[in-house]
């Protein structure tokens, strides 16, 4: 509806509204605004200045800052912490080193076997059933993850199922979780298990959108089963797949229960985390401090995660 | 989804508001109680159940109700409650060094501040155990119970059969070992899973260590004098390594790393055995008879003797352990519990049940129910040098981390000298921290 | 061109043809069917398992007893009175009713505003909001404590209330604005034509058409409060008030792990998740593609 130029009517708010309302607008929204911004300002936000000034003191056992050290916990946690950061043997070991191997392991085994799936089980009838048993590990705790797969990994070949596995092969039984050179890959594949639904069934939605008339041309031009996934499905994939990645690395960063329940970050510390060395210096050592150093650097590591989320959020269209 | 649901979140909201405020508070001076004490240990099981008729007794003497909370986790659930100034009435406490952190922060209250006479308190007990529950000085609590750790248990129907007596030196044992395992049985069963289990690596070593460097060398060890990549400290692992090897443990150190310590007693006394002799502390009558198999016979199925000497200058110091109750809060009811628990009528209640051994002098002998917690009680008493469980002694997770320590050294022993070297680290940190 | 249209049927597959076909389609049936099956035995395993005595656990492996076939009830038992998961299971519904209620609706008040109300920075603030979604729980752990200790609120369910609540805003928020904004405009317009106050509207109007996606939040919301470890580990002080999580974790026993016990407990804790995973899958799906960023 175009508008003639009315004298005086530059600058009002479309509409015949009078300013009064706009006014009121402002307070409505302060009302519907308020308990939301109330509980993320006290709850989220000044926890978050509170653990980053916290994390340049040291504490004594009931959490209580005794003096304040300034950047000497991040310099102990980089250099002085060997179940953190042990760059002195070779390969490095440590909780950080942990989560570098989650962050490759994890994280591409996910996509790849979600990946797989997708593409797999859209050529069966049964595709949604597939779809669903892939994806019903995601409902359940990350706790019944860990006692599901502790069950599977348990040293006893009567009991466990993958020890009775492989003995039919003559092999001897693995302690999974109970050997330190394993026990990581142990925790990184029972979370795979859990996780790989979520990527399935996000690249399967993407992969619907993919006109079945475009991919039945090809394969009358002649073209192979793989070539129409390299020219045709693939590059319609990177929009699914980042989605797919960002959430699987911010898993990453945070998983804490599975390690938790599992093995405790046993044996000797040799499956922790940096989700779970924060929890342990803070309230098993009492080093309230130390553990909000390492809380601070797990915020740093998804900040950059997130910074890029939100580029991809504002330049996609918005996802309904 | 309207203002039906709404209006009811929100009285929800407020409701539960209003009565959160009004939940319990911190205390603060010698108040009075509530009528209800909360108690918190690690204590599950079998272990629990006997502590319980203390309790009930306590109940009916006093009429002050009580509630028993456990938790694997102690030290992060005490830490968690202290931040939220809602810790439990009086917690069970299973390390001293964790007392002394404690006591150090103002969590506990001593004994004199609770209105009680410390002397008194002290009356049954021996210096060695009033000083577990002394920080600086001040008696923080009572030692509720006490275990000897250096008992190994055996089959004596085994030992009659195969013509072995019981050794009184290490040399012994370790032929005694040898001779099993050439007549084809496993010598030993392990159980040093996780991180719950690891603790039972540190009593060997803690026995061996005391019999081949002595008492002296084995306090100043533990309380950071002496370093742990000492010369004294690969010896005393070298003899460890000869009877936990690969050879002489049942399933080998994997299996031993892959069972937790219940396991490892079933290995040795339960109905399908498939190991001869166990070493752990004197509980493990206890949890033997009532959880793995009821149906041993005391004497022929199973009993324990005394660890060996290795180095016979250093005699046979007993090693164990002893769990301080202490309050966390001031008032009236606790002052009666931590009173009670230093009684001889409690001690007689709780080791009437079998579950324990008690260090106070005032239980008698006869209180006790079978031949083997009496032997434990008459070792604990005629004991000539006592020393505490080292790893039970060090400040913050050190003892948890000599648990990993010694899974590691067994695994690899190769790796002693670095392994050692890292953990001394560790201490140093841990001893400058605390 | 302009031709009769004629619709050519196809010819239907020869038997030889079908054959052929599956062939070449079975490596895809035999790799979909294996991966399937691996997927199922973990949970399947710990299942039957929850339904075996205890003695047999320990002797034989579990599909054994698929043709032996002597199960019992017993381990249920024992779990739900001696090891107080009953209460639990109480406790863990105590914890996630109110903890998914209220940011469903504190979140779908703001979303209205960010949505239909117009006031100053607030793409920024909306912006911030969404950003605030990955921060970890580890951040808030101690100063949450510290503040229910100050509040006098730590002994009971408040303090864990709230903090679900407050970590659960920001993605309600992020998919509820971002579901609003797609309802018609004329709606909405119409109604304050009429003078209805932004309150009205949110309530008659809005609130209504968006059933998919508030139910979509609140499922997801439900299930990751219902999950919840850490956060309840901390908040929870009182022993008596332990949700489901914890109490299964506390039943891996200092005595070793008694799966009679532990495979009861696991399963009841997974029963309500799956109850409703199935009942509401799209709702779940939705919510957690939406949000794939939590």
């Amino acid at each position: 509806m175009s508008s003639t130029a009315v004298p005086g009517s530059v600058g009002r708010p479309r509409g015949r509204r009078l300013p009064s309302r706009f006014k009121r607008d402002k307070w409505q929204a302060l009302l519907f605004l308020g308990p939301a911004v109330v509980l993320l300002v006290g709850l989220v936000v000044y926890p978050v200045v509170y653990t980053i000034v916290y994390s340049f003191g040291n504490t004594n056992s009931r959490l209580e800052v005794t003096r304040w050290v300034g950047f000497d916990n991040y310099e102990r946690l980089f250099t002085r912490d060997k179940e953190f950061l042990n760059l002195d043997v070779f390969p490095p070991s440590g909780a950080f080193i942990n989560n570098l191997k989650w962050v490759v392991l994890y994280t591409s085994i996910s996509l790849a076997l979600g990946l797989l799936i997708a593409i797999l089980a859209a050529r069966v009838r049964y595709e949604s059933m597939v779809k669903a048993i892939i994806f019903i590990p995601m409902a359940i705790s990350a706790t019944a993850v860990a006692i599901i797969w502790k069950f599977v990994y348990d040293p006893d070949p009567n009991v466990g199922s993958l020890n009775a596995f492989i003995s039919n092969f003559g092999l001897d039984p693995v302690a999974w979780y109970g050997r330190a050179d394993v026990v990581n890959y142990a925790l990184i594949f029972a979370y795979v298990w859990a996780s790989t639904g979520f990527a399935t069934v996000v690249i399967s939605a993407a992969l619907k959108g993919i006109s079945e008339e475009v991919i039945e041309a090809a394969r009358t031009d002649g073209a192979s089963e793989w070539d129409i996934f390299r020219r045709i499905q693939l590059p319609l994939l990177s929009l699914p797949v980042s989605v797919v990645t960002v959430w699987l690395l911010i898993n990453v960063i945070k998983v804490f229960d599975i390690i938790y329940v599992m093995t405790g970050g046993g044996p000797g510390g040799a499956s922790e985390v940096i989700a779970f060395s924060m929890v342990d210096e803070t309230f098993t050592n009492g080093e309230g401090g130390y553990g909000a150093a390492i809380a601070v650097v797990m915020l740093a590591l998804i900040i950059p995660i997130m910074a890029f989320n939100i580029r991809r959020f504002r330049s996609e269209r918005v996802v309904g | 989804m309207s203002r039906k649901l709404m209006l009811p979140v929100a009285a929800l909201a407020a409701f539960a508001l209003a009565v959160g405020a009004c939940g319990g508070d911190g205390g603060g001076g010698t108040a009075e109680g509530d009528g209800e004490i909360t108690i918190f240990s690690l204590w599950g099981g079998s272990e629990q159940e006997a502590f319980q008729k203390v309790l009930d007794q306590f109940t009916k003497d006093t009429g002050i109700e009580t509630k028993y909370e456990s938790a694997r986790d102690f030290l992060p659930v005490i830490r968690t409650r202290l931040a939220a100034d809602n810790p439990p009435d009086v917690a069970i406490i299973p390390r001293p060094g964790v007392v002394a952190e404690l006591a150090r922060d103002d969590a506990l209250i001593s004994v004199e501040d609770l209105g009680l006479d410390p002397e008194a308190i002290n009356e049954n007990y021996s210096d060695t155990w009033t000083s577990l529950a002394t920080v600086d000085d001040t008696l923080y609590g009572v030692v509720a119970k006490a275990n000897s750790k250096s008992t190994i248990w055996y089959k004596p129907k085994s030992f009659t059969e195969n013509g072995f007596e019981i050794p009184t030196d290490w040399n012994a044992l370790l032929e005694i070992t040898q001779q099993y395992k050439e007549k084809g049985m496993n010598p030993w069963a392990v159980g040093a899973q996780g991180r719950d289990n690891s603790w039972t690596l540190t009593d060997w070593f803690e026995n061996i260590y005391a019999r081949t460097a002595g008492t002296e060398k084995y306090t100043q060890l533990f309380n950071g004098d002496l370093a742990f990549n000492d010369q004294t400290v690969k010896d005393a692992l070298r003899e460890m390594l000869k009877i936990v090897n690969d050879r002489y443990v049942a399933g080998g150190i994997d299996t031993a790393l892959g069972i937790g310590f219940v396991d490892g007693i079933g290995r040795v006394f339960s109905k399908n055995p498939v190991a001869e002799m166990y070493m752990e502390g004197g509980f493990v009558g206890g949890i033997a008879l009532g959880e793995v198999n009821p149906d041993l016979k005391v004497g022929e199925d199973i009993d324990f003797f005394p660890w060996p000497q290795i180095n016979t200058e250093h005699g046979n110091p007993l090693v164990g352990g002893g769990d301080v109750a202490s309050a966390f809060v001031n008032n009236e009811d606790n002052a009666k519990l931590i009173e009670y628990l230093a009684s001889p009528e409690a001690g007689r209640i709780w080791v009437s049940t079998g579950a324990i051994a008690s260090p106070n002098q005032g239980v008698t002998d006869d209180a006790y129910p079978n031949p083997l917690v009496t032997k434990e009680a008459q070792q604990l008493k005629e004991a000539e040098t006592f020393l505490f469980d080292g790893s039970d002694l060090l400040p913050g997770t050190l003892g948890q981390d000599m648990g990993t320590l010694l899974q590691n050294v067994i695994k690899n022993p190769g790796q002693m000298n670095s392994l050692l070297d890292d953990y001394q680290a560790q201490a140093e940190e841990a001893f400058a921290a605390g | 061109m302009a031709t009769a249209e004629v619709t050519v049927a196809q010819p239907r597959a020869t038997p030889a043809e079908r054959i052929v076909k599956f062939i070449t389609r079975s490596p895809v049936h035999l790799a979909l069917i294996a991966i399937s099956v691996i997927w199922l035995v973990p949970t399947v395993g710990l299942a039957v398992t929850s339904f075996r005595p205890r003695a047999e656990i320990q002797s034989s492996s579990w599909w054994s007893s698929l043709t032996d076939w002597s199960f019992t009830l017993h381990n249920y038992e024992l779990v739900l009175d001696n090891a107080r998961m009953g209460s639990s299971f109480v406790s863990s519904l105590i914890i996630t009713i109110p903890s998914t209620l209220l940011p469903l609706a504190f979140g779908a008040m703001a979303a209205y505003a960010f949505s239909w109300v117009r006031f100053p920075f607030r793409d920024t603030i909306f912006l911030i909001i969404v950003a605030l979604m990955v921060v970890p729980i580890q951040m808030a752990l101690v100063p949450l404590l510290r503040l229910f200790r100050d509040l006098g609120i730590a002994d009971w369910y408040v303090g864990i209330w709230l903090a679900h609540t407050a970590f659960g805003l920001p993605l309600a928020i992020f998919l509820l604005r971002n579901f609003f904004i797609t309802l018609p405009r004329d709606l909405i317009e119409a109604a304050k034509v009429d003078g209805a106050s932004h309150f009205r509207i949110f309530l008659k109007v809005v609130v209504p058409l968006s059933v998919p996606a508030l139910a979509s939040f609140g499922i997801f919301q439900f299930l990751w409060v219902w999950n919840d470890l850490l956060m309840a580990l901390i908040f929870v002080q009182n022993s008596d008030l332990w949700p489901m999580t914890i109490r299964i974790n506390q039943m891996q026993s200092t005595y070793g792990i008694e799966w009679h016990l532990l495979s009861a407990g696991a399963f009841l804790l997974m029963i309500v998740p799956l109850i409703v995973f199935f009942a509401l899958q799209r709702y779940f799906v939705q919510g957690l593609l939406a949000g794939s960023v939590k």
